[in-house]
């Protein structure tokens, strides 16, 4: 027991110096500019924008999954739905560390709330995704005060669930608007994202229950295996889907002659593709997706922590690359300063951004884990 | 109220970069930023070569893509098609960047004019340091700082926010040319109202088959190009196998 406390001490110290570093790191930002990223009039958004799309799109997951037990009324889930809720809210927190950082100012987060273009994807994301917040929160407290299924706690429900139906085709449309970069125009990478983000937000929900129930030590998966079992199911469906899309996107890239789609051939940097293979679709999607077809991996809690850790890393860097891809070339007369391709890797700075914004995040769930009891449900 | 483009006559631009330069001292644009700048291109196989030169800015969209996705209307038009944007109302999100199809879009990473903050003298007792050149000449931040740029944007922009080409707006305003046409010594740019059908722009663009960048996206821009410089001559042929 006291191993444990000193364990949890630790964990709490380490949460702790990270948050002071993404403090510092946040002054340095604000103070110098983004002249401290790797960055440039070429490759425009990077590490932290791939962070906060992860983020995002991973919280929009959770609240889909949340939907489950508390807009479709499958009871049986409700023993996962208030974790699920809590861990949405903590995730898009992280996710606006990330974007506030990536704007450079925290100012500039809500100013985009007061001079509204409703033409622009960009503020109909900030705007859903702040609603979306709000709307978790309040449904969260009225969970908490034991309102799961009033008219009022339930149409917080319906409202959430529609939000982040809605958020992860707005982040895809960010991209899918963009006429000049074609390998992000269409309405593809709006379905793209929406399928990612509930892949991402059902890993996290298993990564997170198994590594929990492993520390915590009380028997509760095992009392849920079933339910954790099913919940396995619906992860594999999601990736088998994840897995099509992606299958498509090479297809296209691959028979495509178009100058951009052949980036993805050249290109090669730290986010998985490497000799013109993508290994972080290989081993972040198609990996699990097989491993997750043998039913003795998908019952075992090593083989959801593992496939679920992989699908993880595999979605970032899936977003990373998406992104780097389709900045790799200077458009017009850009090409007359930069190279005809440019690589990149993120500065120190970038990766304590991404370092913030994970520790808030689990600042956050290991708070809420202690006090606010995430595993009730109602009677 | 009129419209205004710019046709750019390729046979008599030579390359000087003028353009450039006067732009640059206009409004006061920052190193690594261009307001106006050029695509060159060196086409075939030695010794059979030809450098083409084309020179770029804002092309004052009619649907502009940078206009449609700000998300503040930082980037917004004015009524004479003038793409304008406004610092004040830019959250710095690059977007209007990331989406402009002709890569006419520089963002402020550092803060500007950096290089004349220095305080290093090359020759001690012989040269001045850059910094002590903005003191002497009573400037703002550079020694060839333009304050009338500010009557519509401010002077110098701070970091964090982009900045363009705006058809010197605040000269066009006061019924003056944009700098970079009047310091043109070619007269390869021509600068008028579309609209107006006695217009050299509408002239010119009745007479020549023109050109735009990247027409094809639906952008609508009103940076035209006409004709193009080429003295070569060569013996007529049908070719052969």
């Amino acid at each position: 027991m006291s191993e444990k406390k000193g364990l949890y001490g630790i964990w709490l110290v380490v949460l702790g110096i990270a948050i002071l570093i993404g403090l510092y790191t946040a002054l340095k930002i604000f103070i110098q500019g983004h002249g401290l990223f790797n960055t440039n009039d070429v490759i425009i958004w990077s590490l932290p924008l791939g962070v906060y799309i992860f983020l995002a799109l991973t919280s929009s997951g959770l609240t889909l999954l949340a939907g489950v037990p508390l807009v479709l009324m499958v009871k049986k889930y409700e023993p996962f739905a208030k974790r699920l809720v809590f861990l949405a809210i903590a995730t898009l927190l992280g996710a606006f560390v990330a974007i506030g950082l990536e704007l450079g100012s925290v100012e500039n987060m809500f100013w985009i709330l007061f001079s509204p273009n409703f033409s622009s994807p960009i503020w109909w994301m900030g705007f859903i995704y702040s609603v979306e917040l709000l709307v978790l929160i309040v449904k969260f407290w009225r969970m908490h005060k034991g309102d799961w299924h009033s008219g009022f706690s339930n149409a917080l429900g319906v409202i959430s669930f529609l939000l982040a139906l809605i958020a992860p085709l707005m982040i895809g449309s960010v991209f899918g608007i963009t006429e000049s970069r074609v390998t992000y125009f269409g309405s593809m990478m709006s379905v793209y994202s929406l399928v990612l983000g509930l892949l991402s937000g059902t890993a996290l929900f298993l990564l997170y229950s198994t590594i929990f129930h492993r520390v915590t030590g009380n028997g509760a998966v095992e009392r849920q295996t079933p339910l954790y079992n099913e919940f396995t199911v619906i992860f594999a469906y999601v990736a088998g889907i994840a897995v099509v899309l992606s299958l498509v996107k090479f297809a296209i890239e691959s028979a495509s002659t178009v100058p951009e789609f052949l980036v993805y051939h050249k290109f090669e940097h730290a986010f998985g593709a490497w000799q013109g293979f993508h290994f972080e679709v290989l081993l972040g999607l198609f990996l699990p997706f097989v491993l997750l077809l043998i039913p003795s991996v998908r019952k075992s809690m090593g083989g959801k922590a593992v496939t679920s850790a992989l699908i993880l890393v595999g979605t970032l860097m899936m977003h990373m690359e998406i992104l780097l891809a389709g900045q790799s070339h200077p458009v017009g007369p850009k090409a007359e300063q930069y190279p005809a391709f440019i690589s990149y890797f993120p500065s120190i700075w970038e990766w304590l951004v991404f370092v913030f914004a994970l520790a808030v995040m689990l600042l956050l769930y290991t708070l809420g884990e202690r006090y606010l009891k995430l595993a009730e449900a109602p009677q | 109220m009129p419209r205004y483009a710019m046709v750019i006559d390729l046979q008599r631009c030579v390359g000087c970069g003028a353009c450039s330069i006067a732009c640059r001292n206009e409004n006061n644009v920052p190193e690594g930023i261009y307001w106006s700048n050029k695509i060159t291109e060196t086409v075939g196989t030695f010794p059979n070569v030809r450098y083409h030169y084309i020179p770029t800015l804002c092309n004052h969209c009619e649907y502009a893509p940078c206009v449609r996705g700000c998300p503040t209307k930082a980037m917004h038009k004015l009524d004479n098609g003038i793409t304008m944007h406004d610092p004040k109302k830019c959250i710095g999100c690059k977007y209007c960047e990331f989406n402009c199809p002709y890569g006419v879009i520089y963002f402020n990473w550092k803060e500007p004019h950096q290089f004349w903050k220095n305080n290093k003298v090359l020759f001690k007792g012989g040269t001045s340091s850059p910094r002590e050149e903005v003191e002497k000449v009573g400037a703002e931040k550079t020694p060839y700082f333009n304050p009338e740029r500010g009557a519509t944007l401010p002077a110098n922009r701070p970091k964090g926010v982009v900045e363009k080409c705006t058809f010197c707006d605040h000269r066009v305003s006061k019924g003056l040319l944009p700098t970079c046409v009047e310091a043109c010594p070619a007269n390869a740019r021509i600068f008028g109202d579309i609209k107006d059908p006695d217009s050299d722009v509408a002239k010119l663009l009745g007479k020549f088959r023109p050109f735009r960048l990247r027409e094809q996206l639906g952008t609508n821009p009103h940076i035209f190009y006409i004709r193009d410089f080429n003295p070569a001559q060569y013996r007529p042929t049908k070719g052969g196998i």
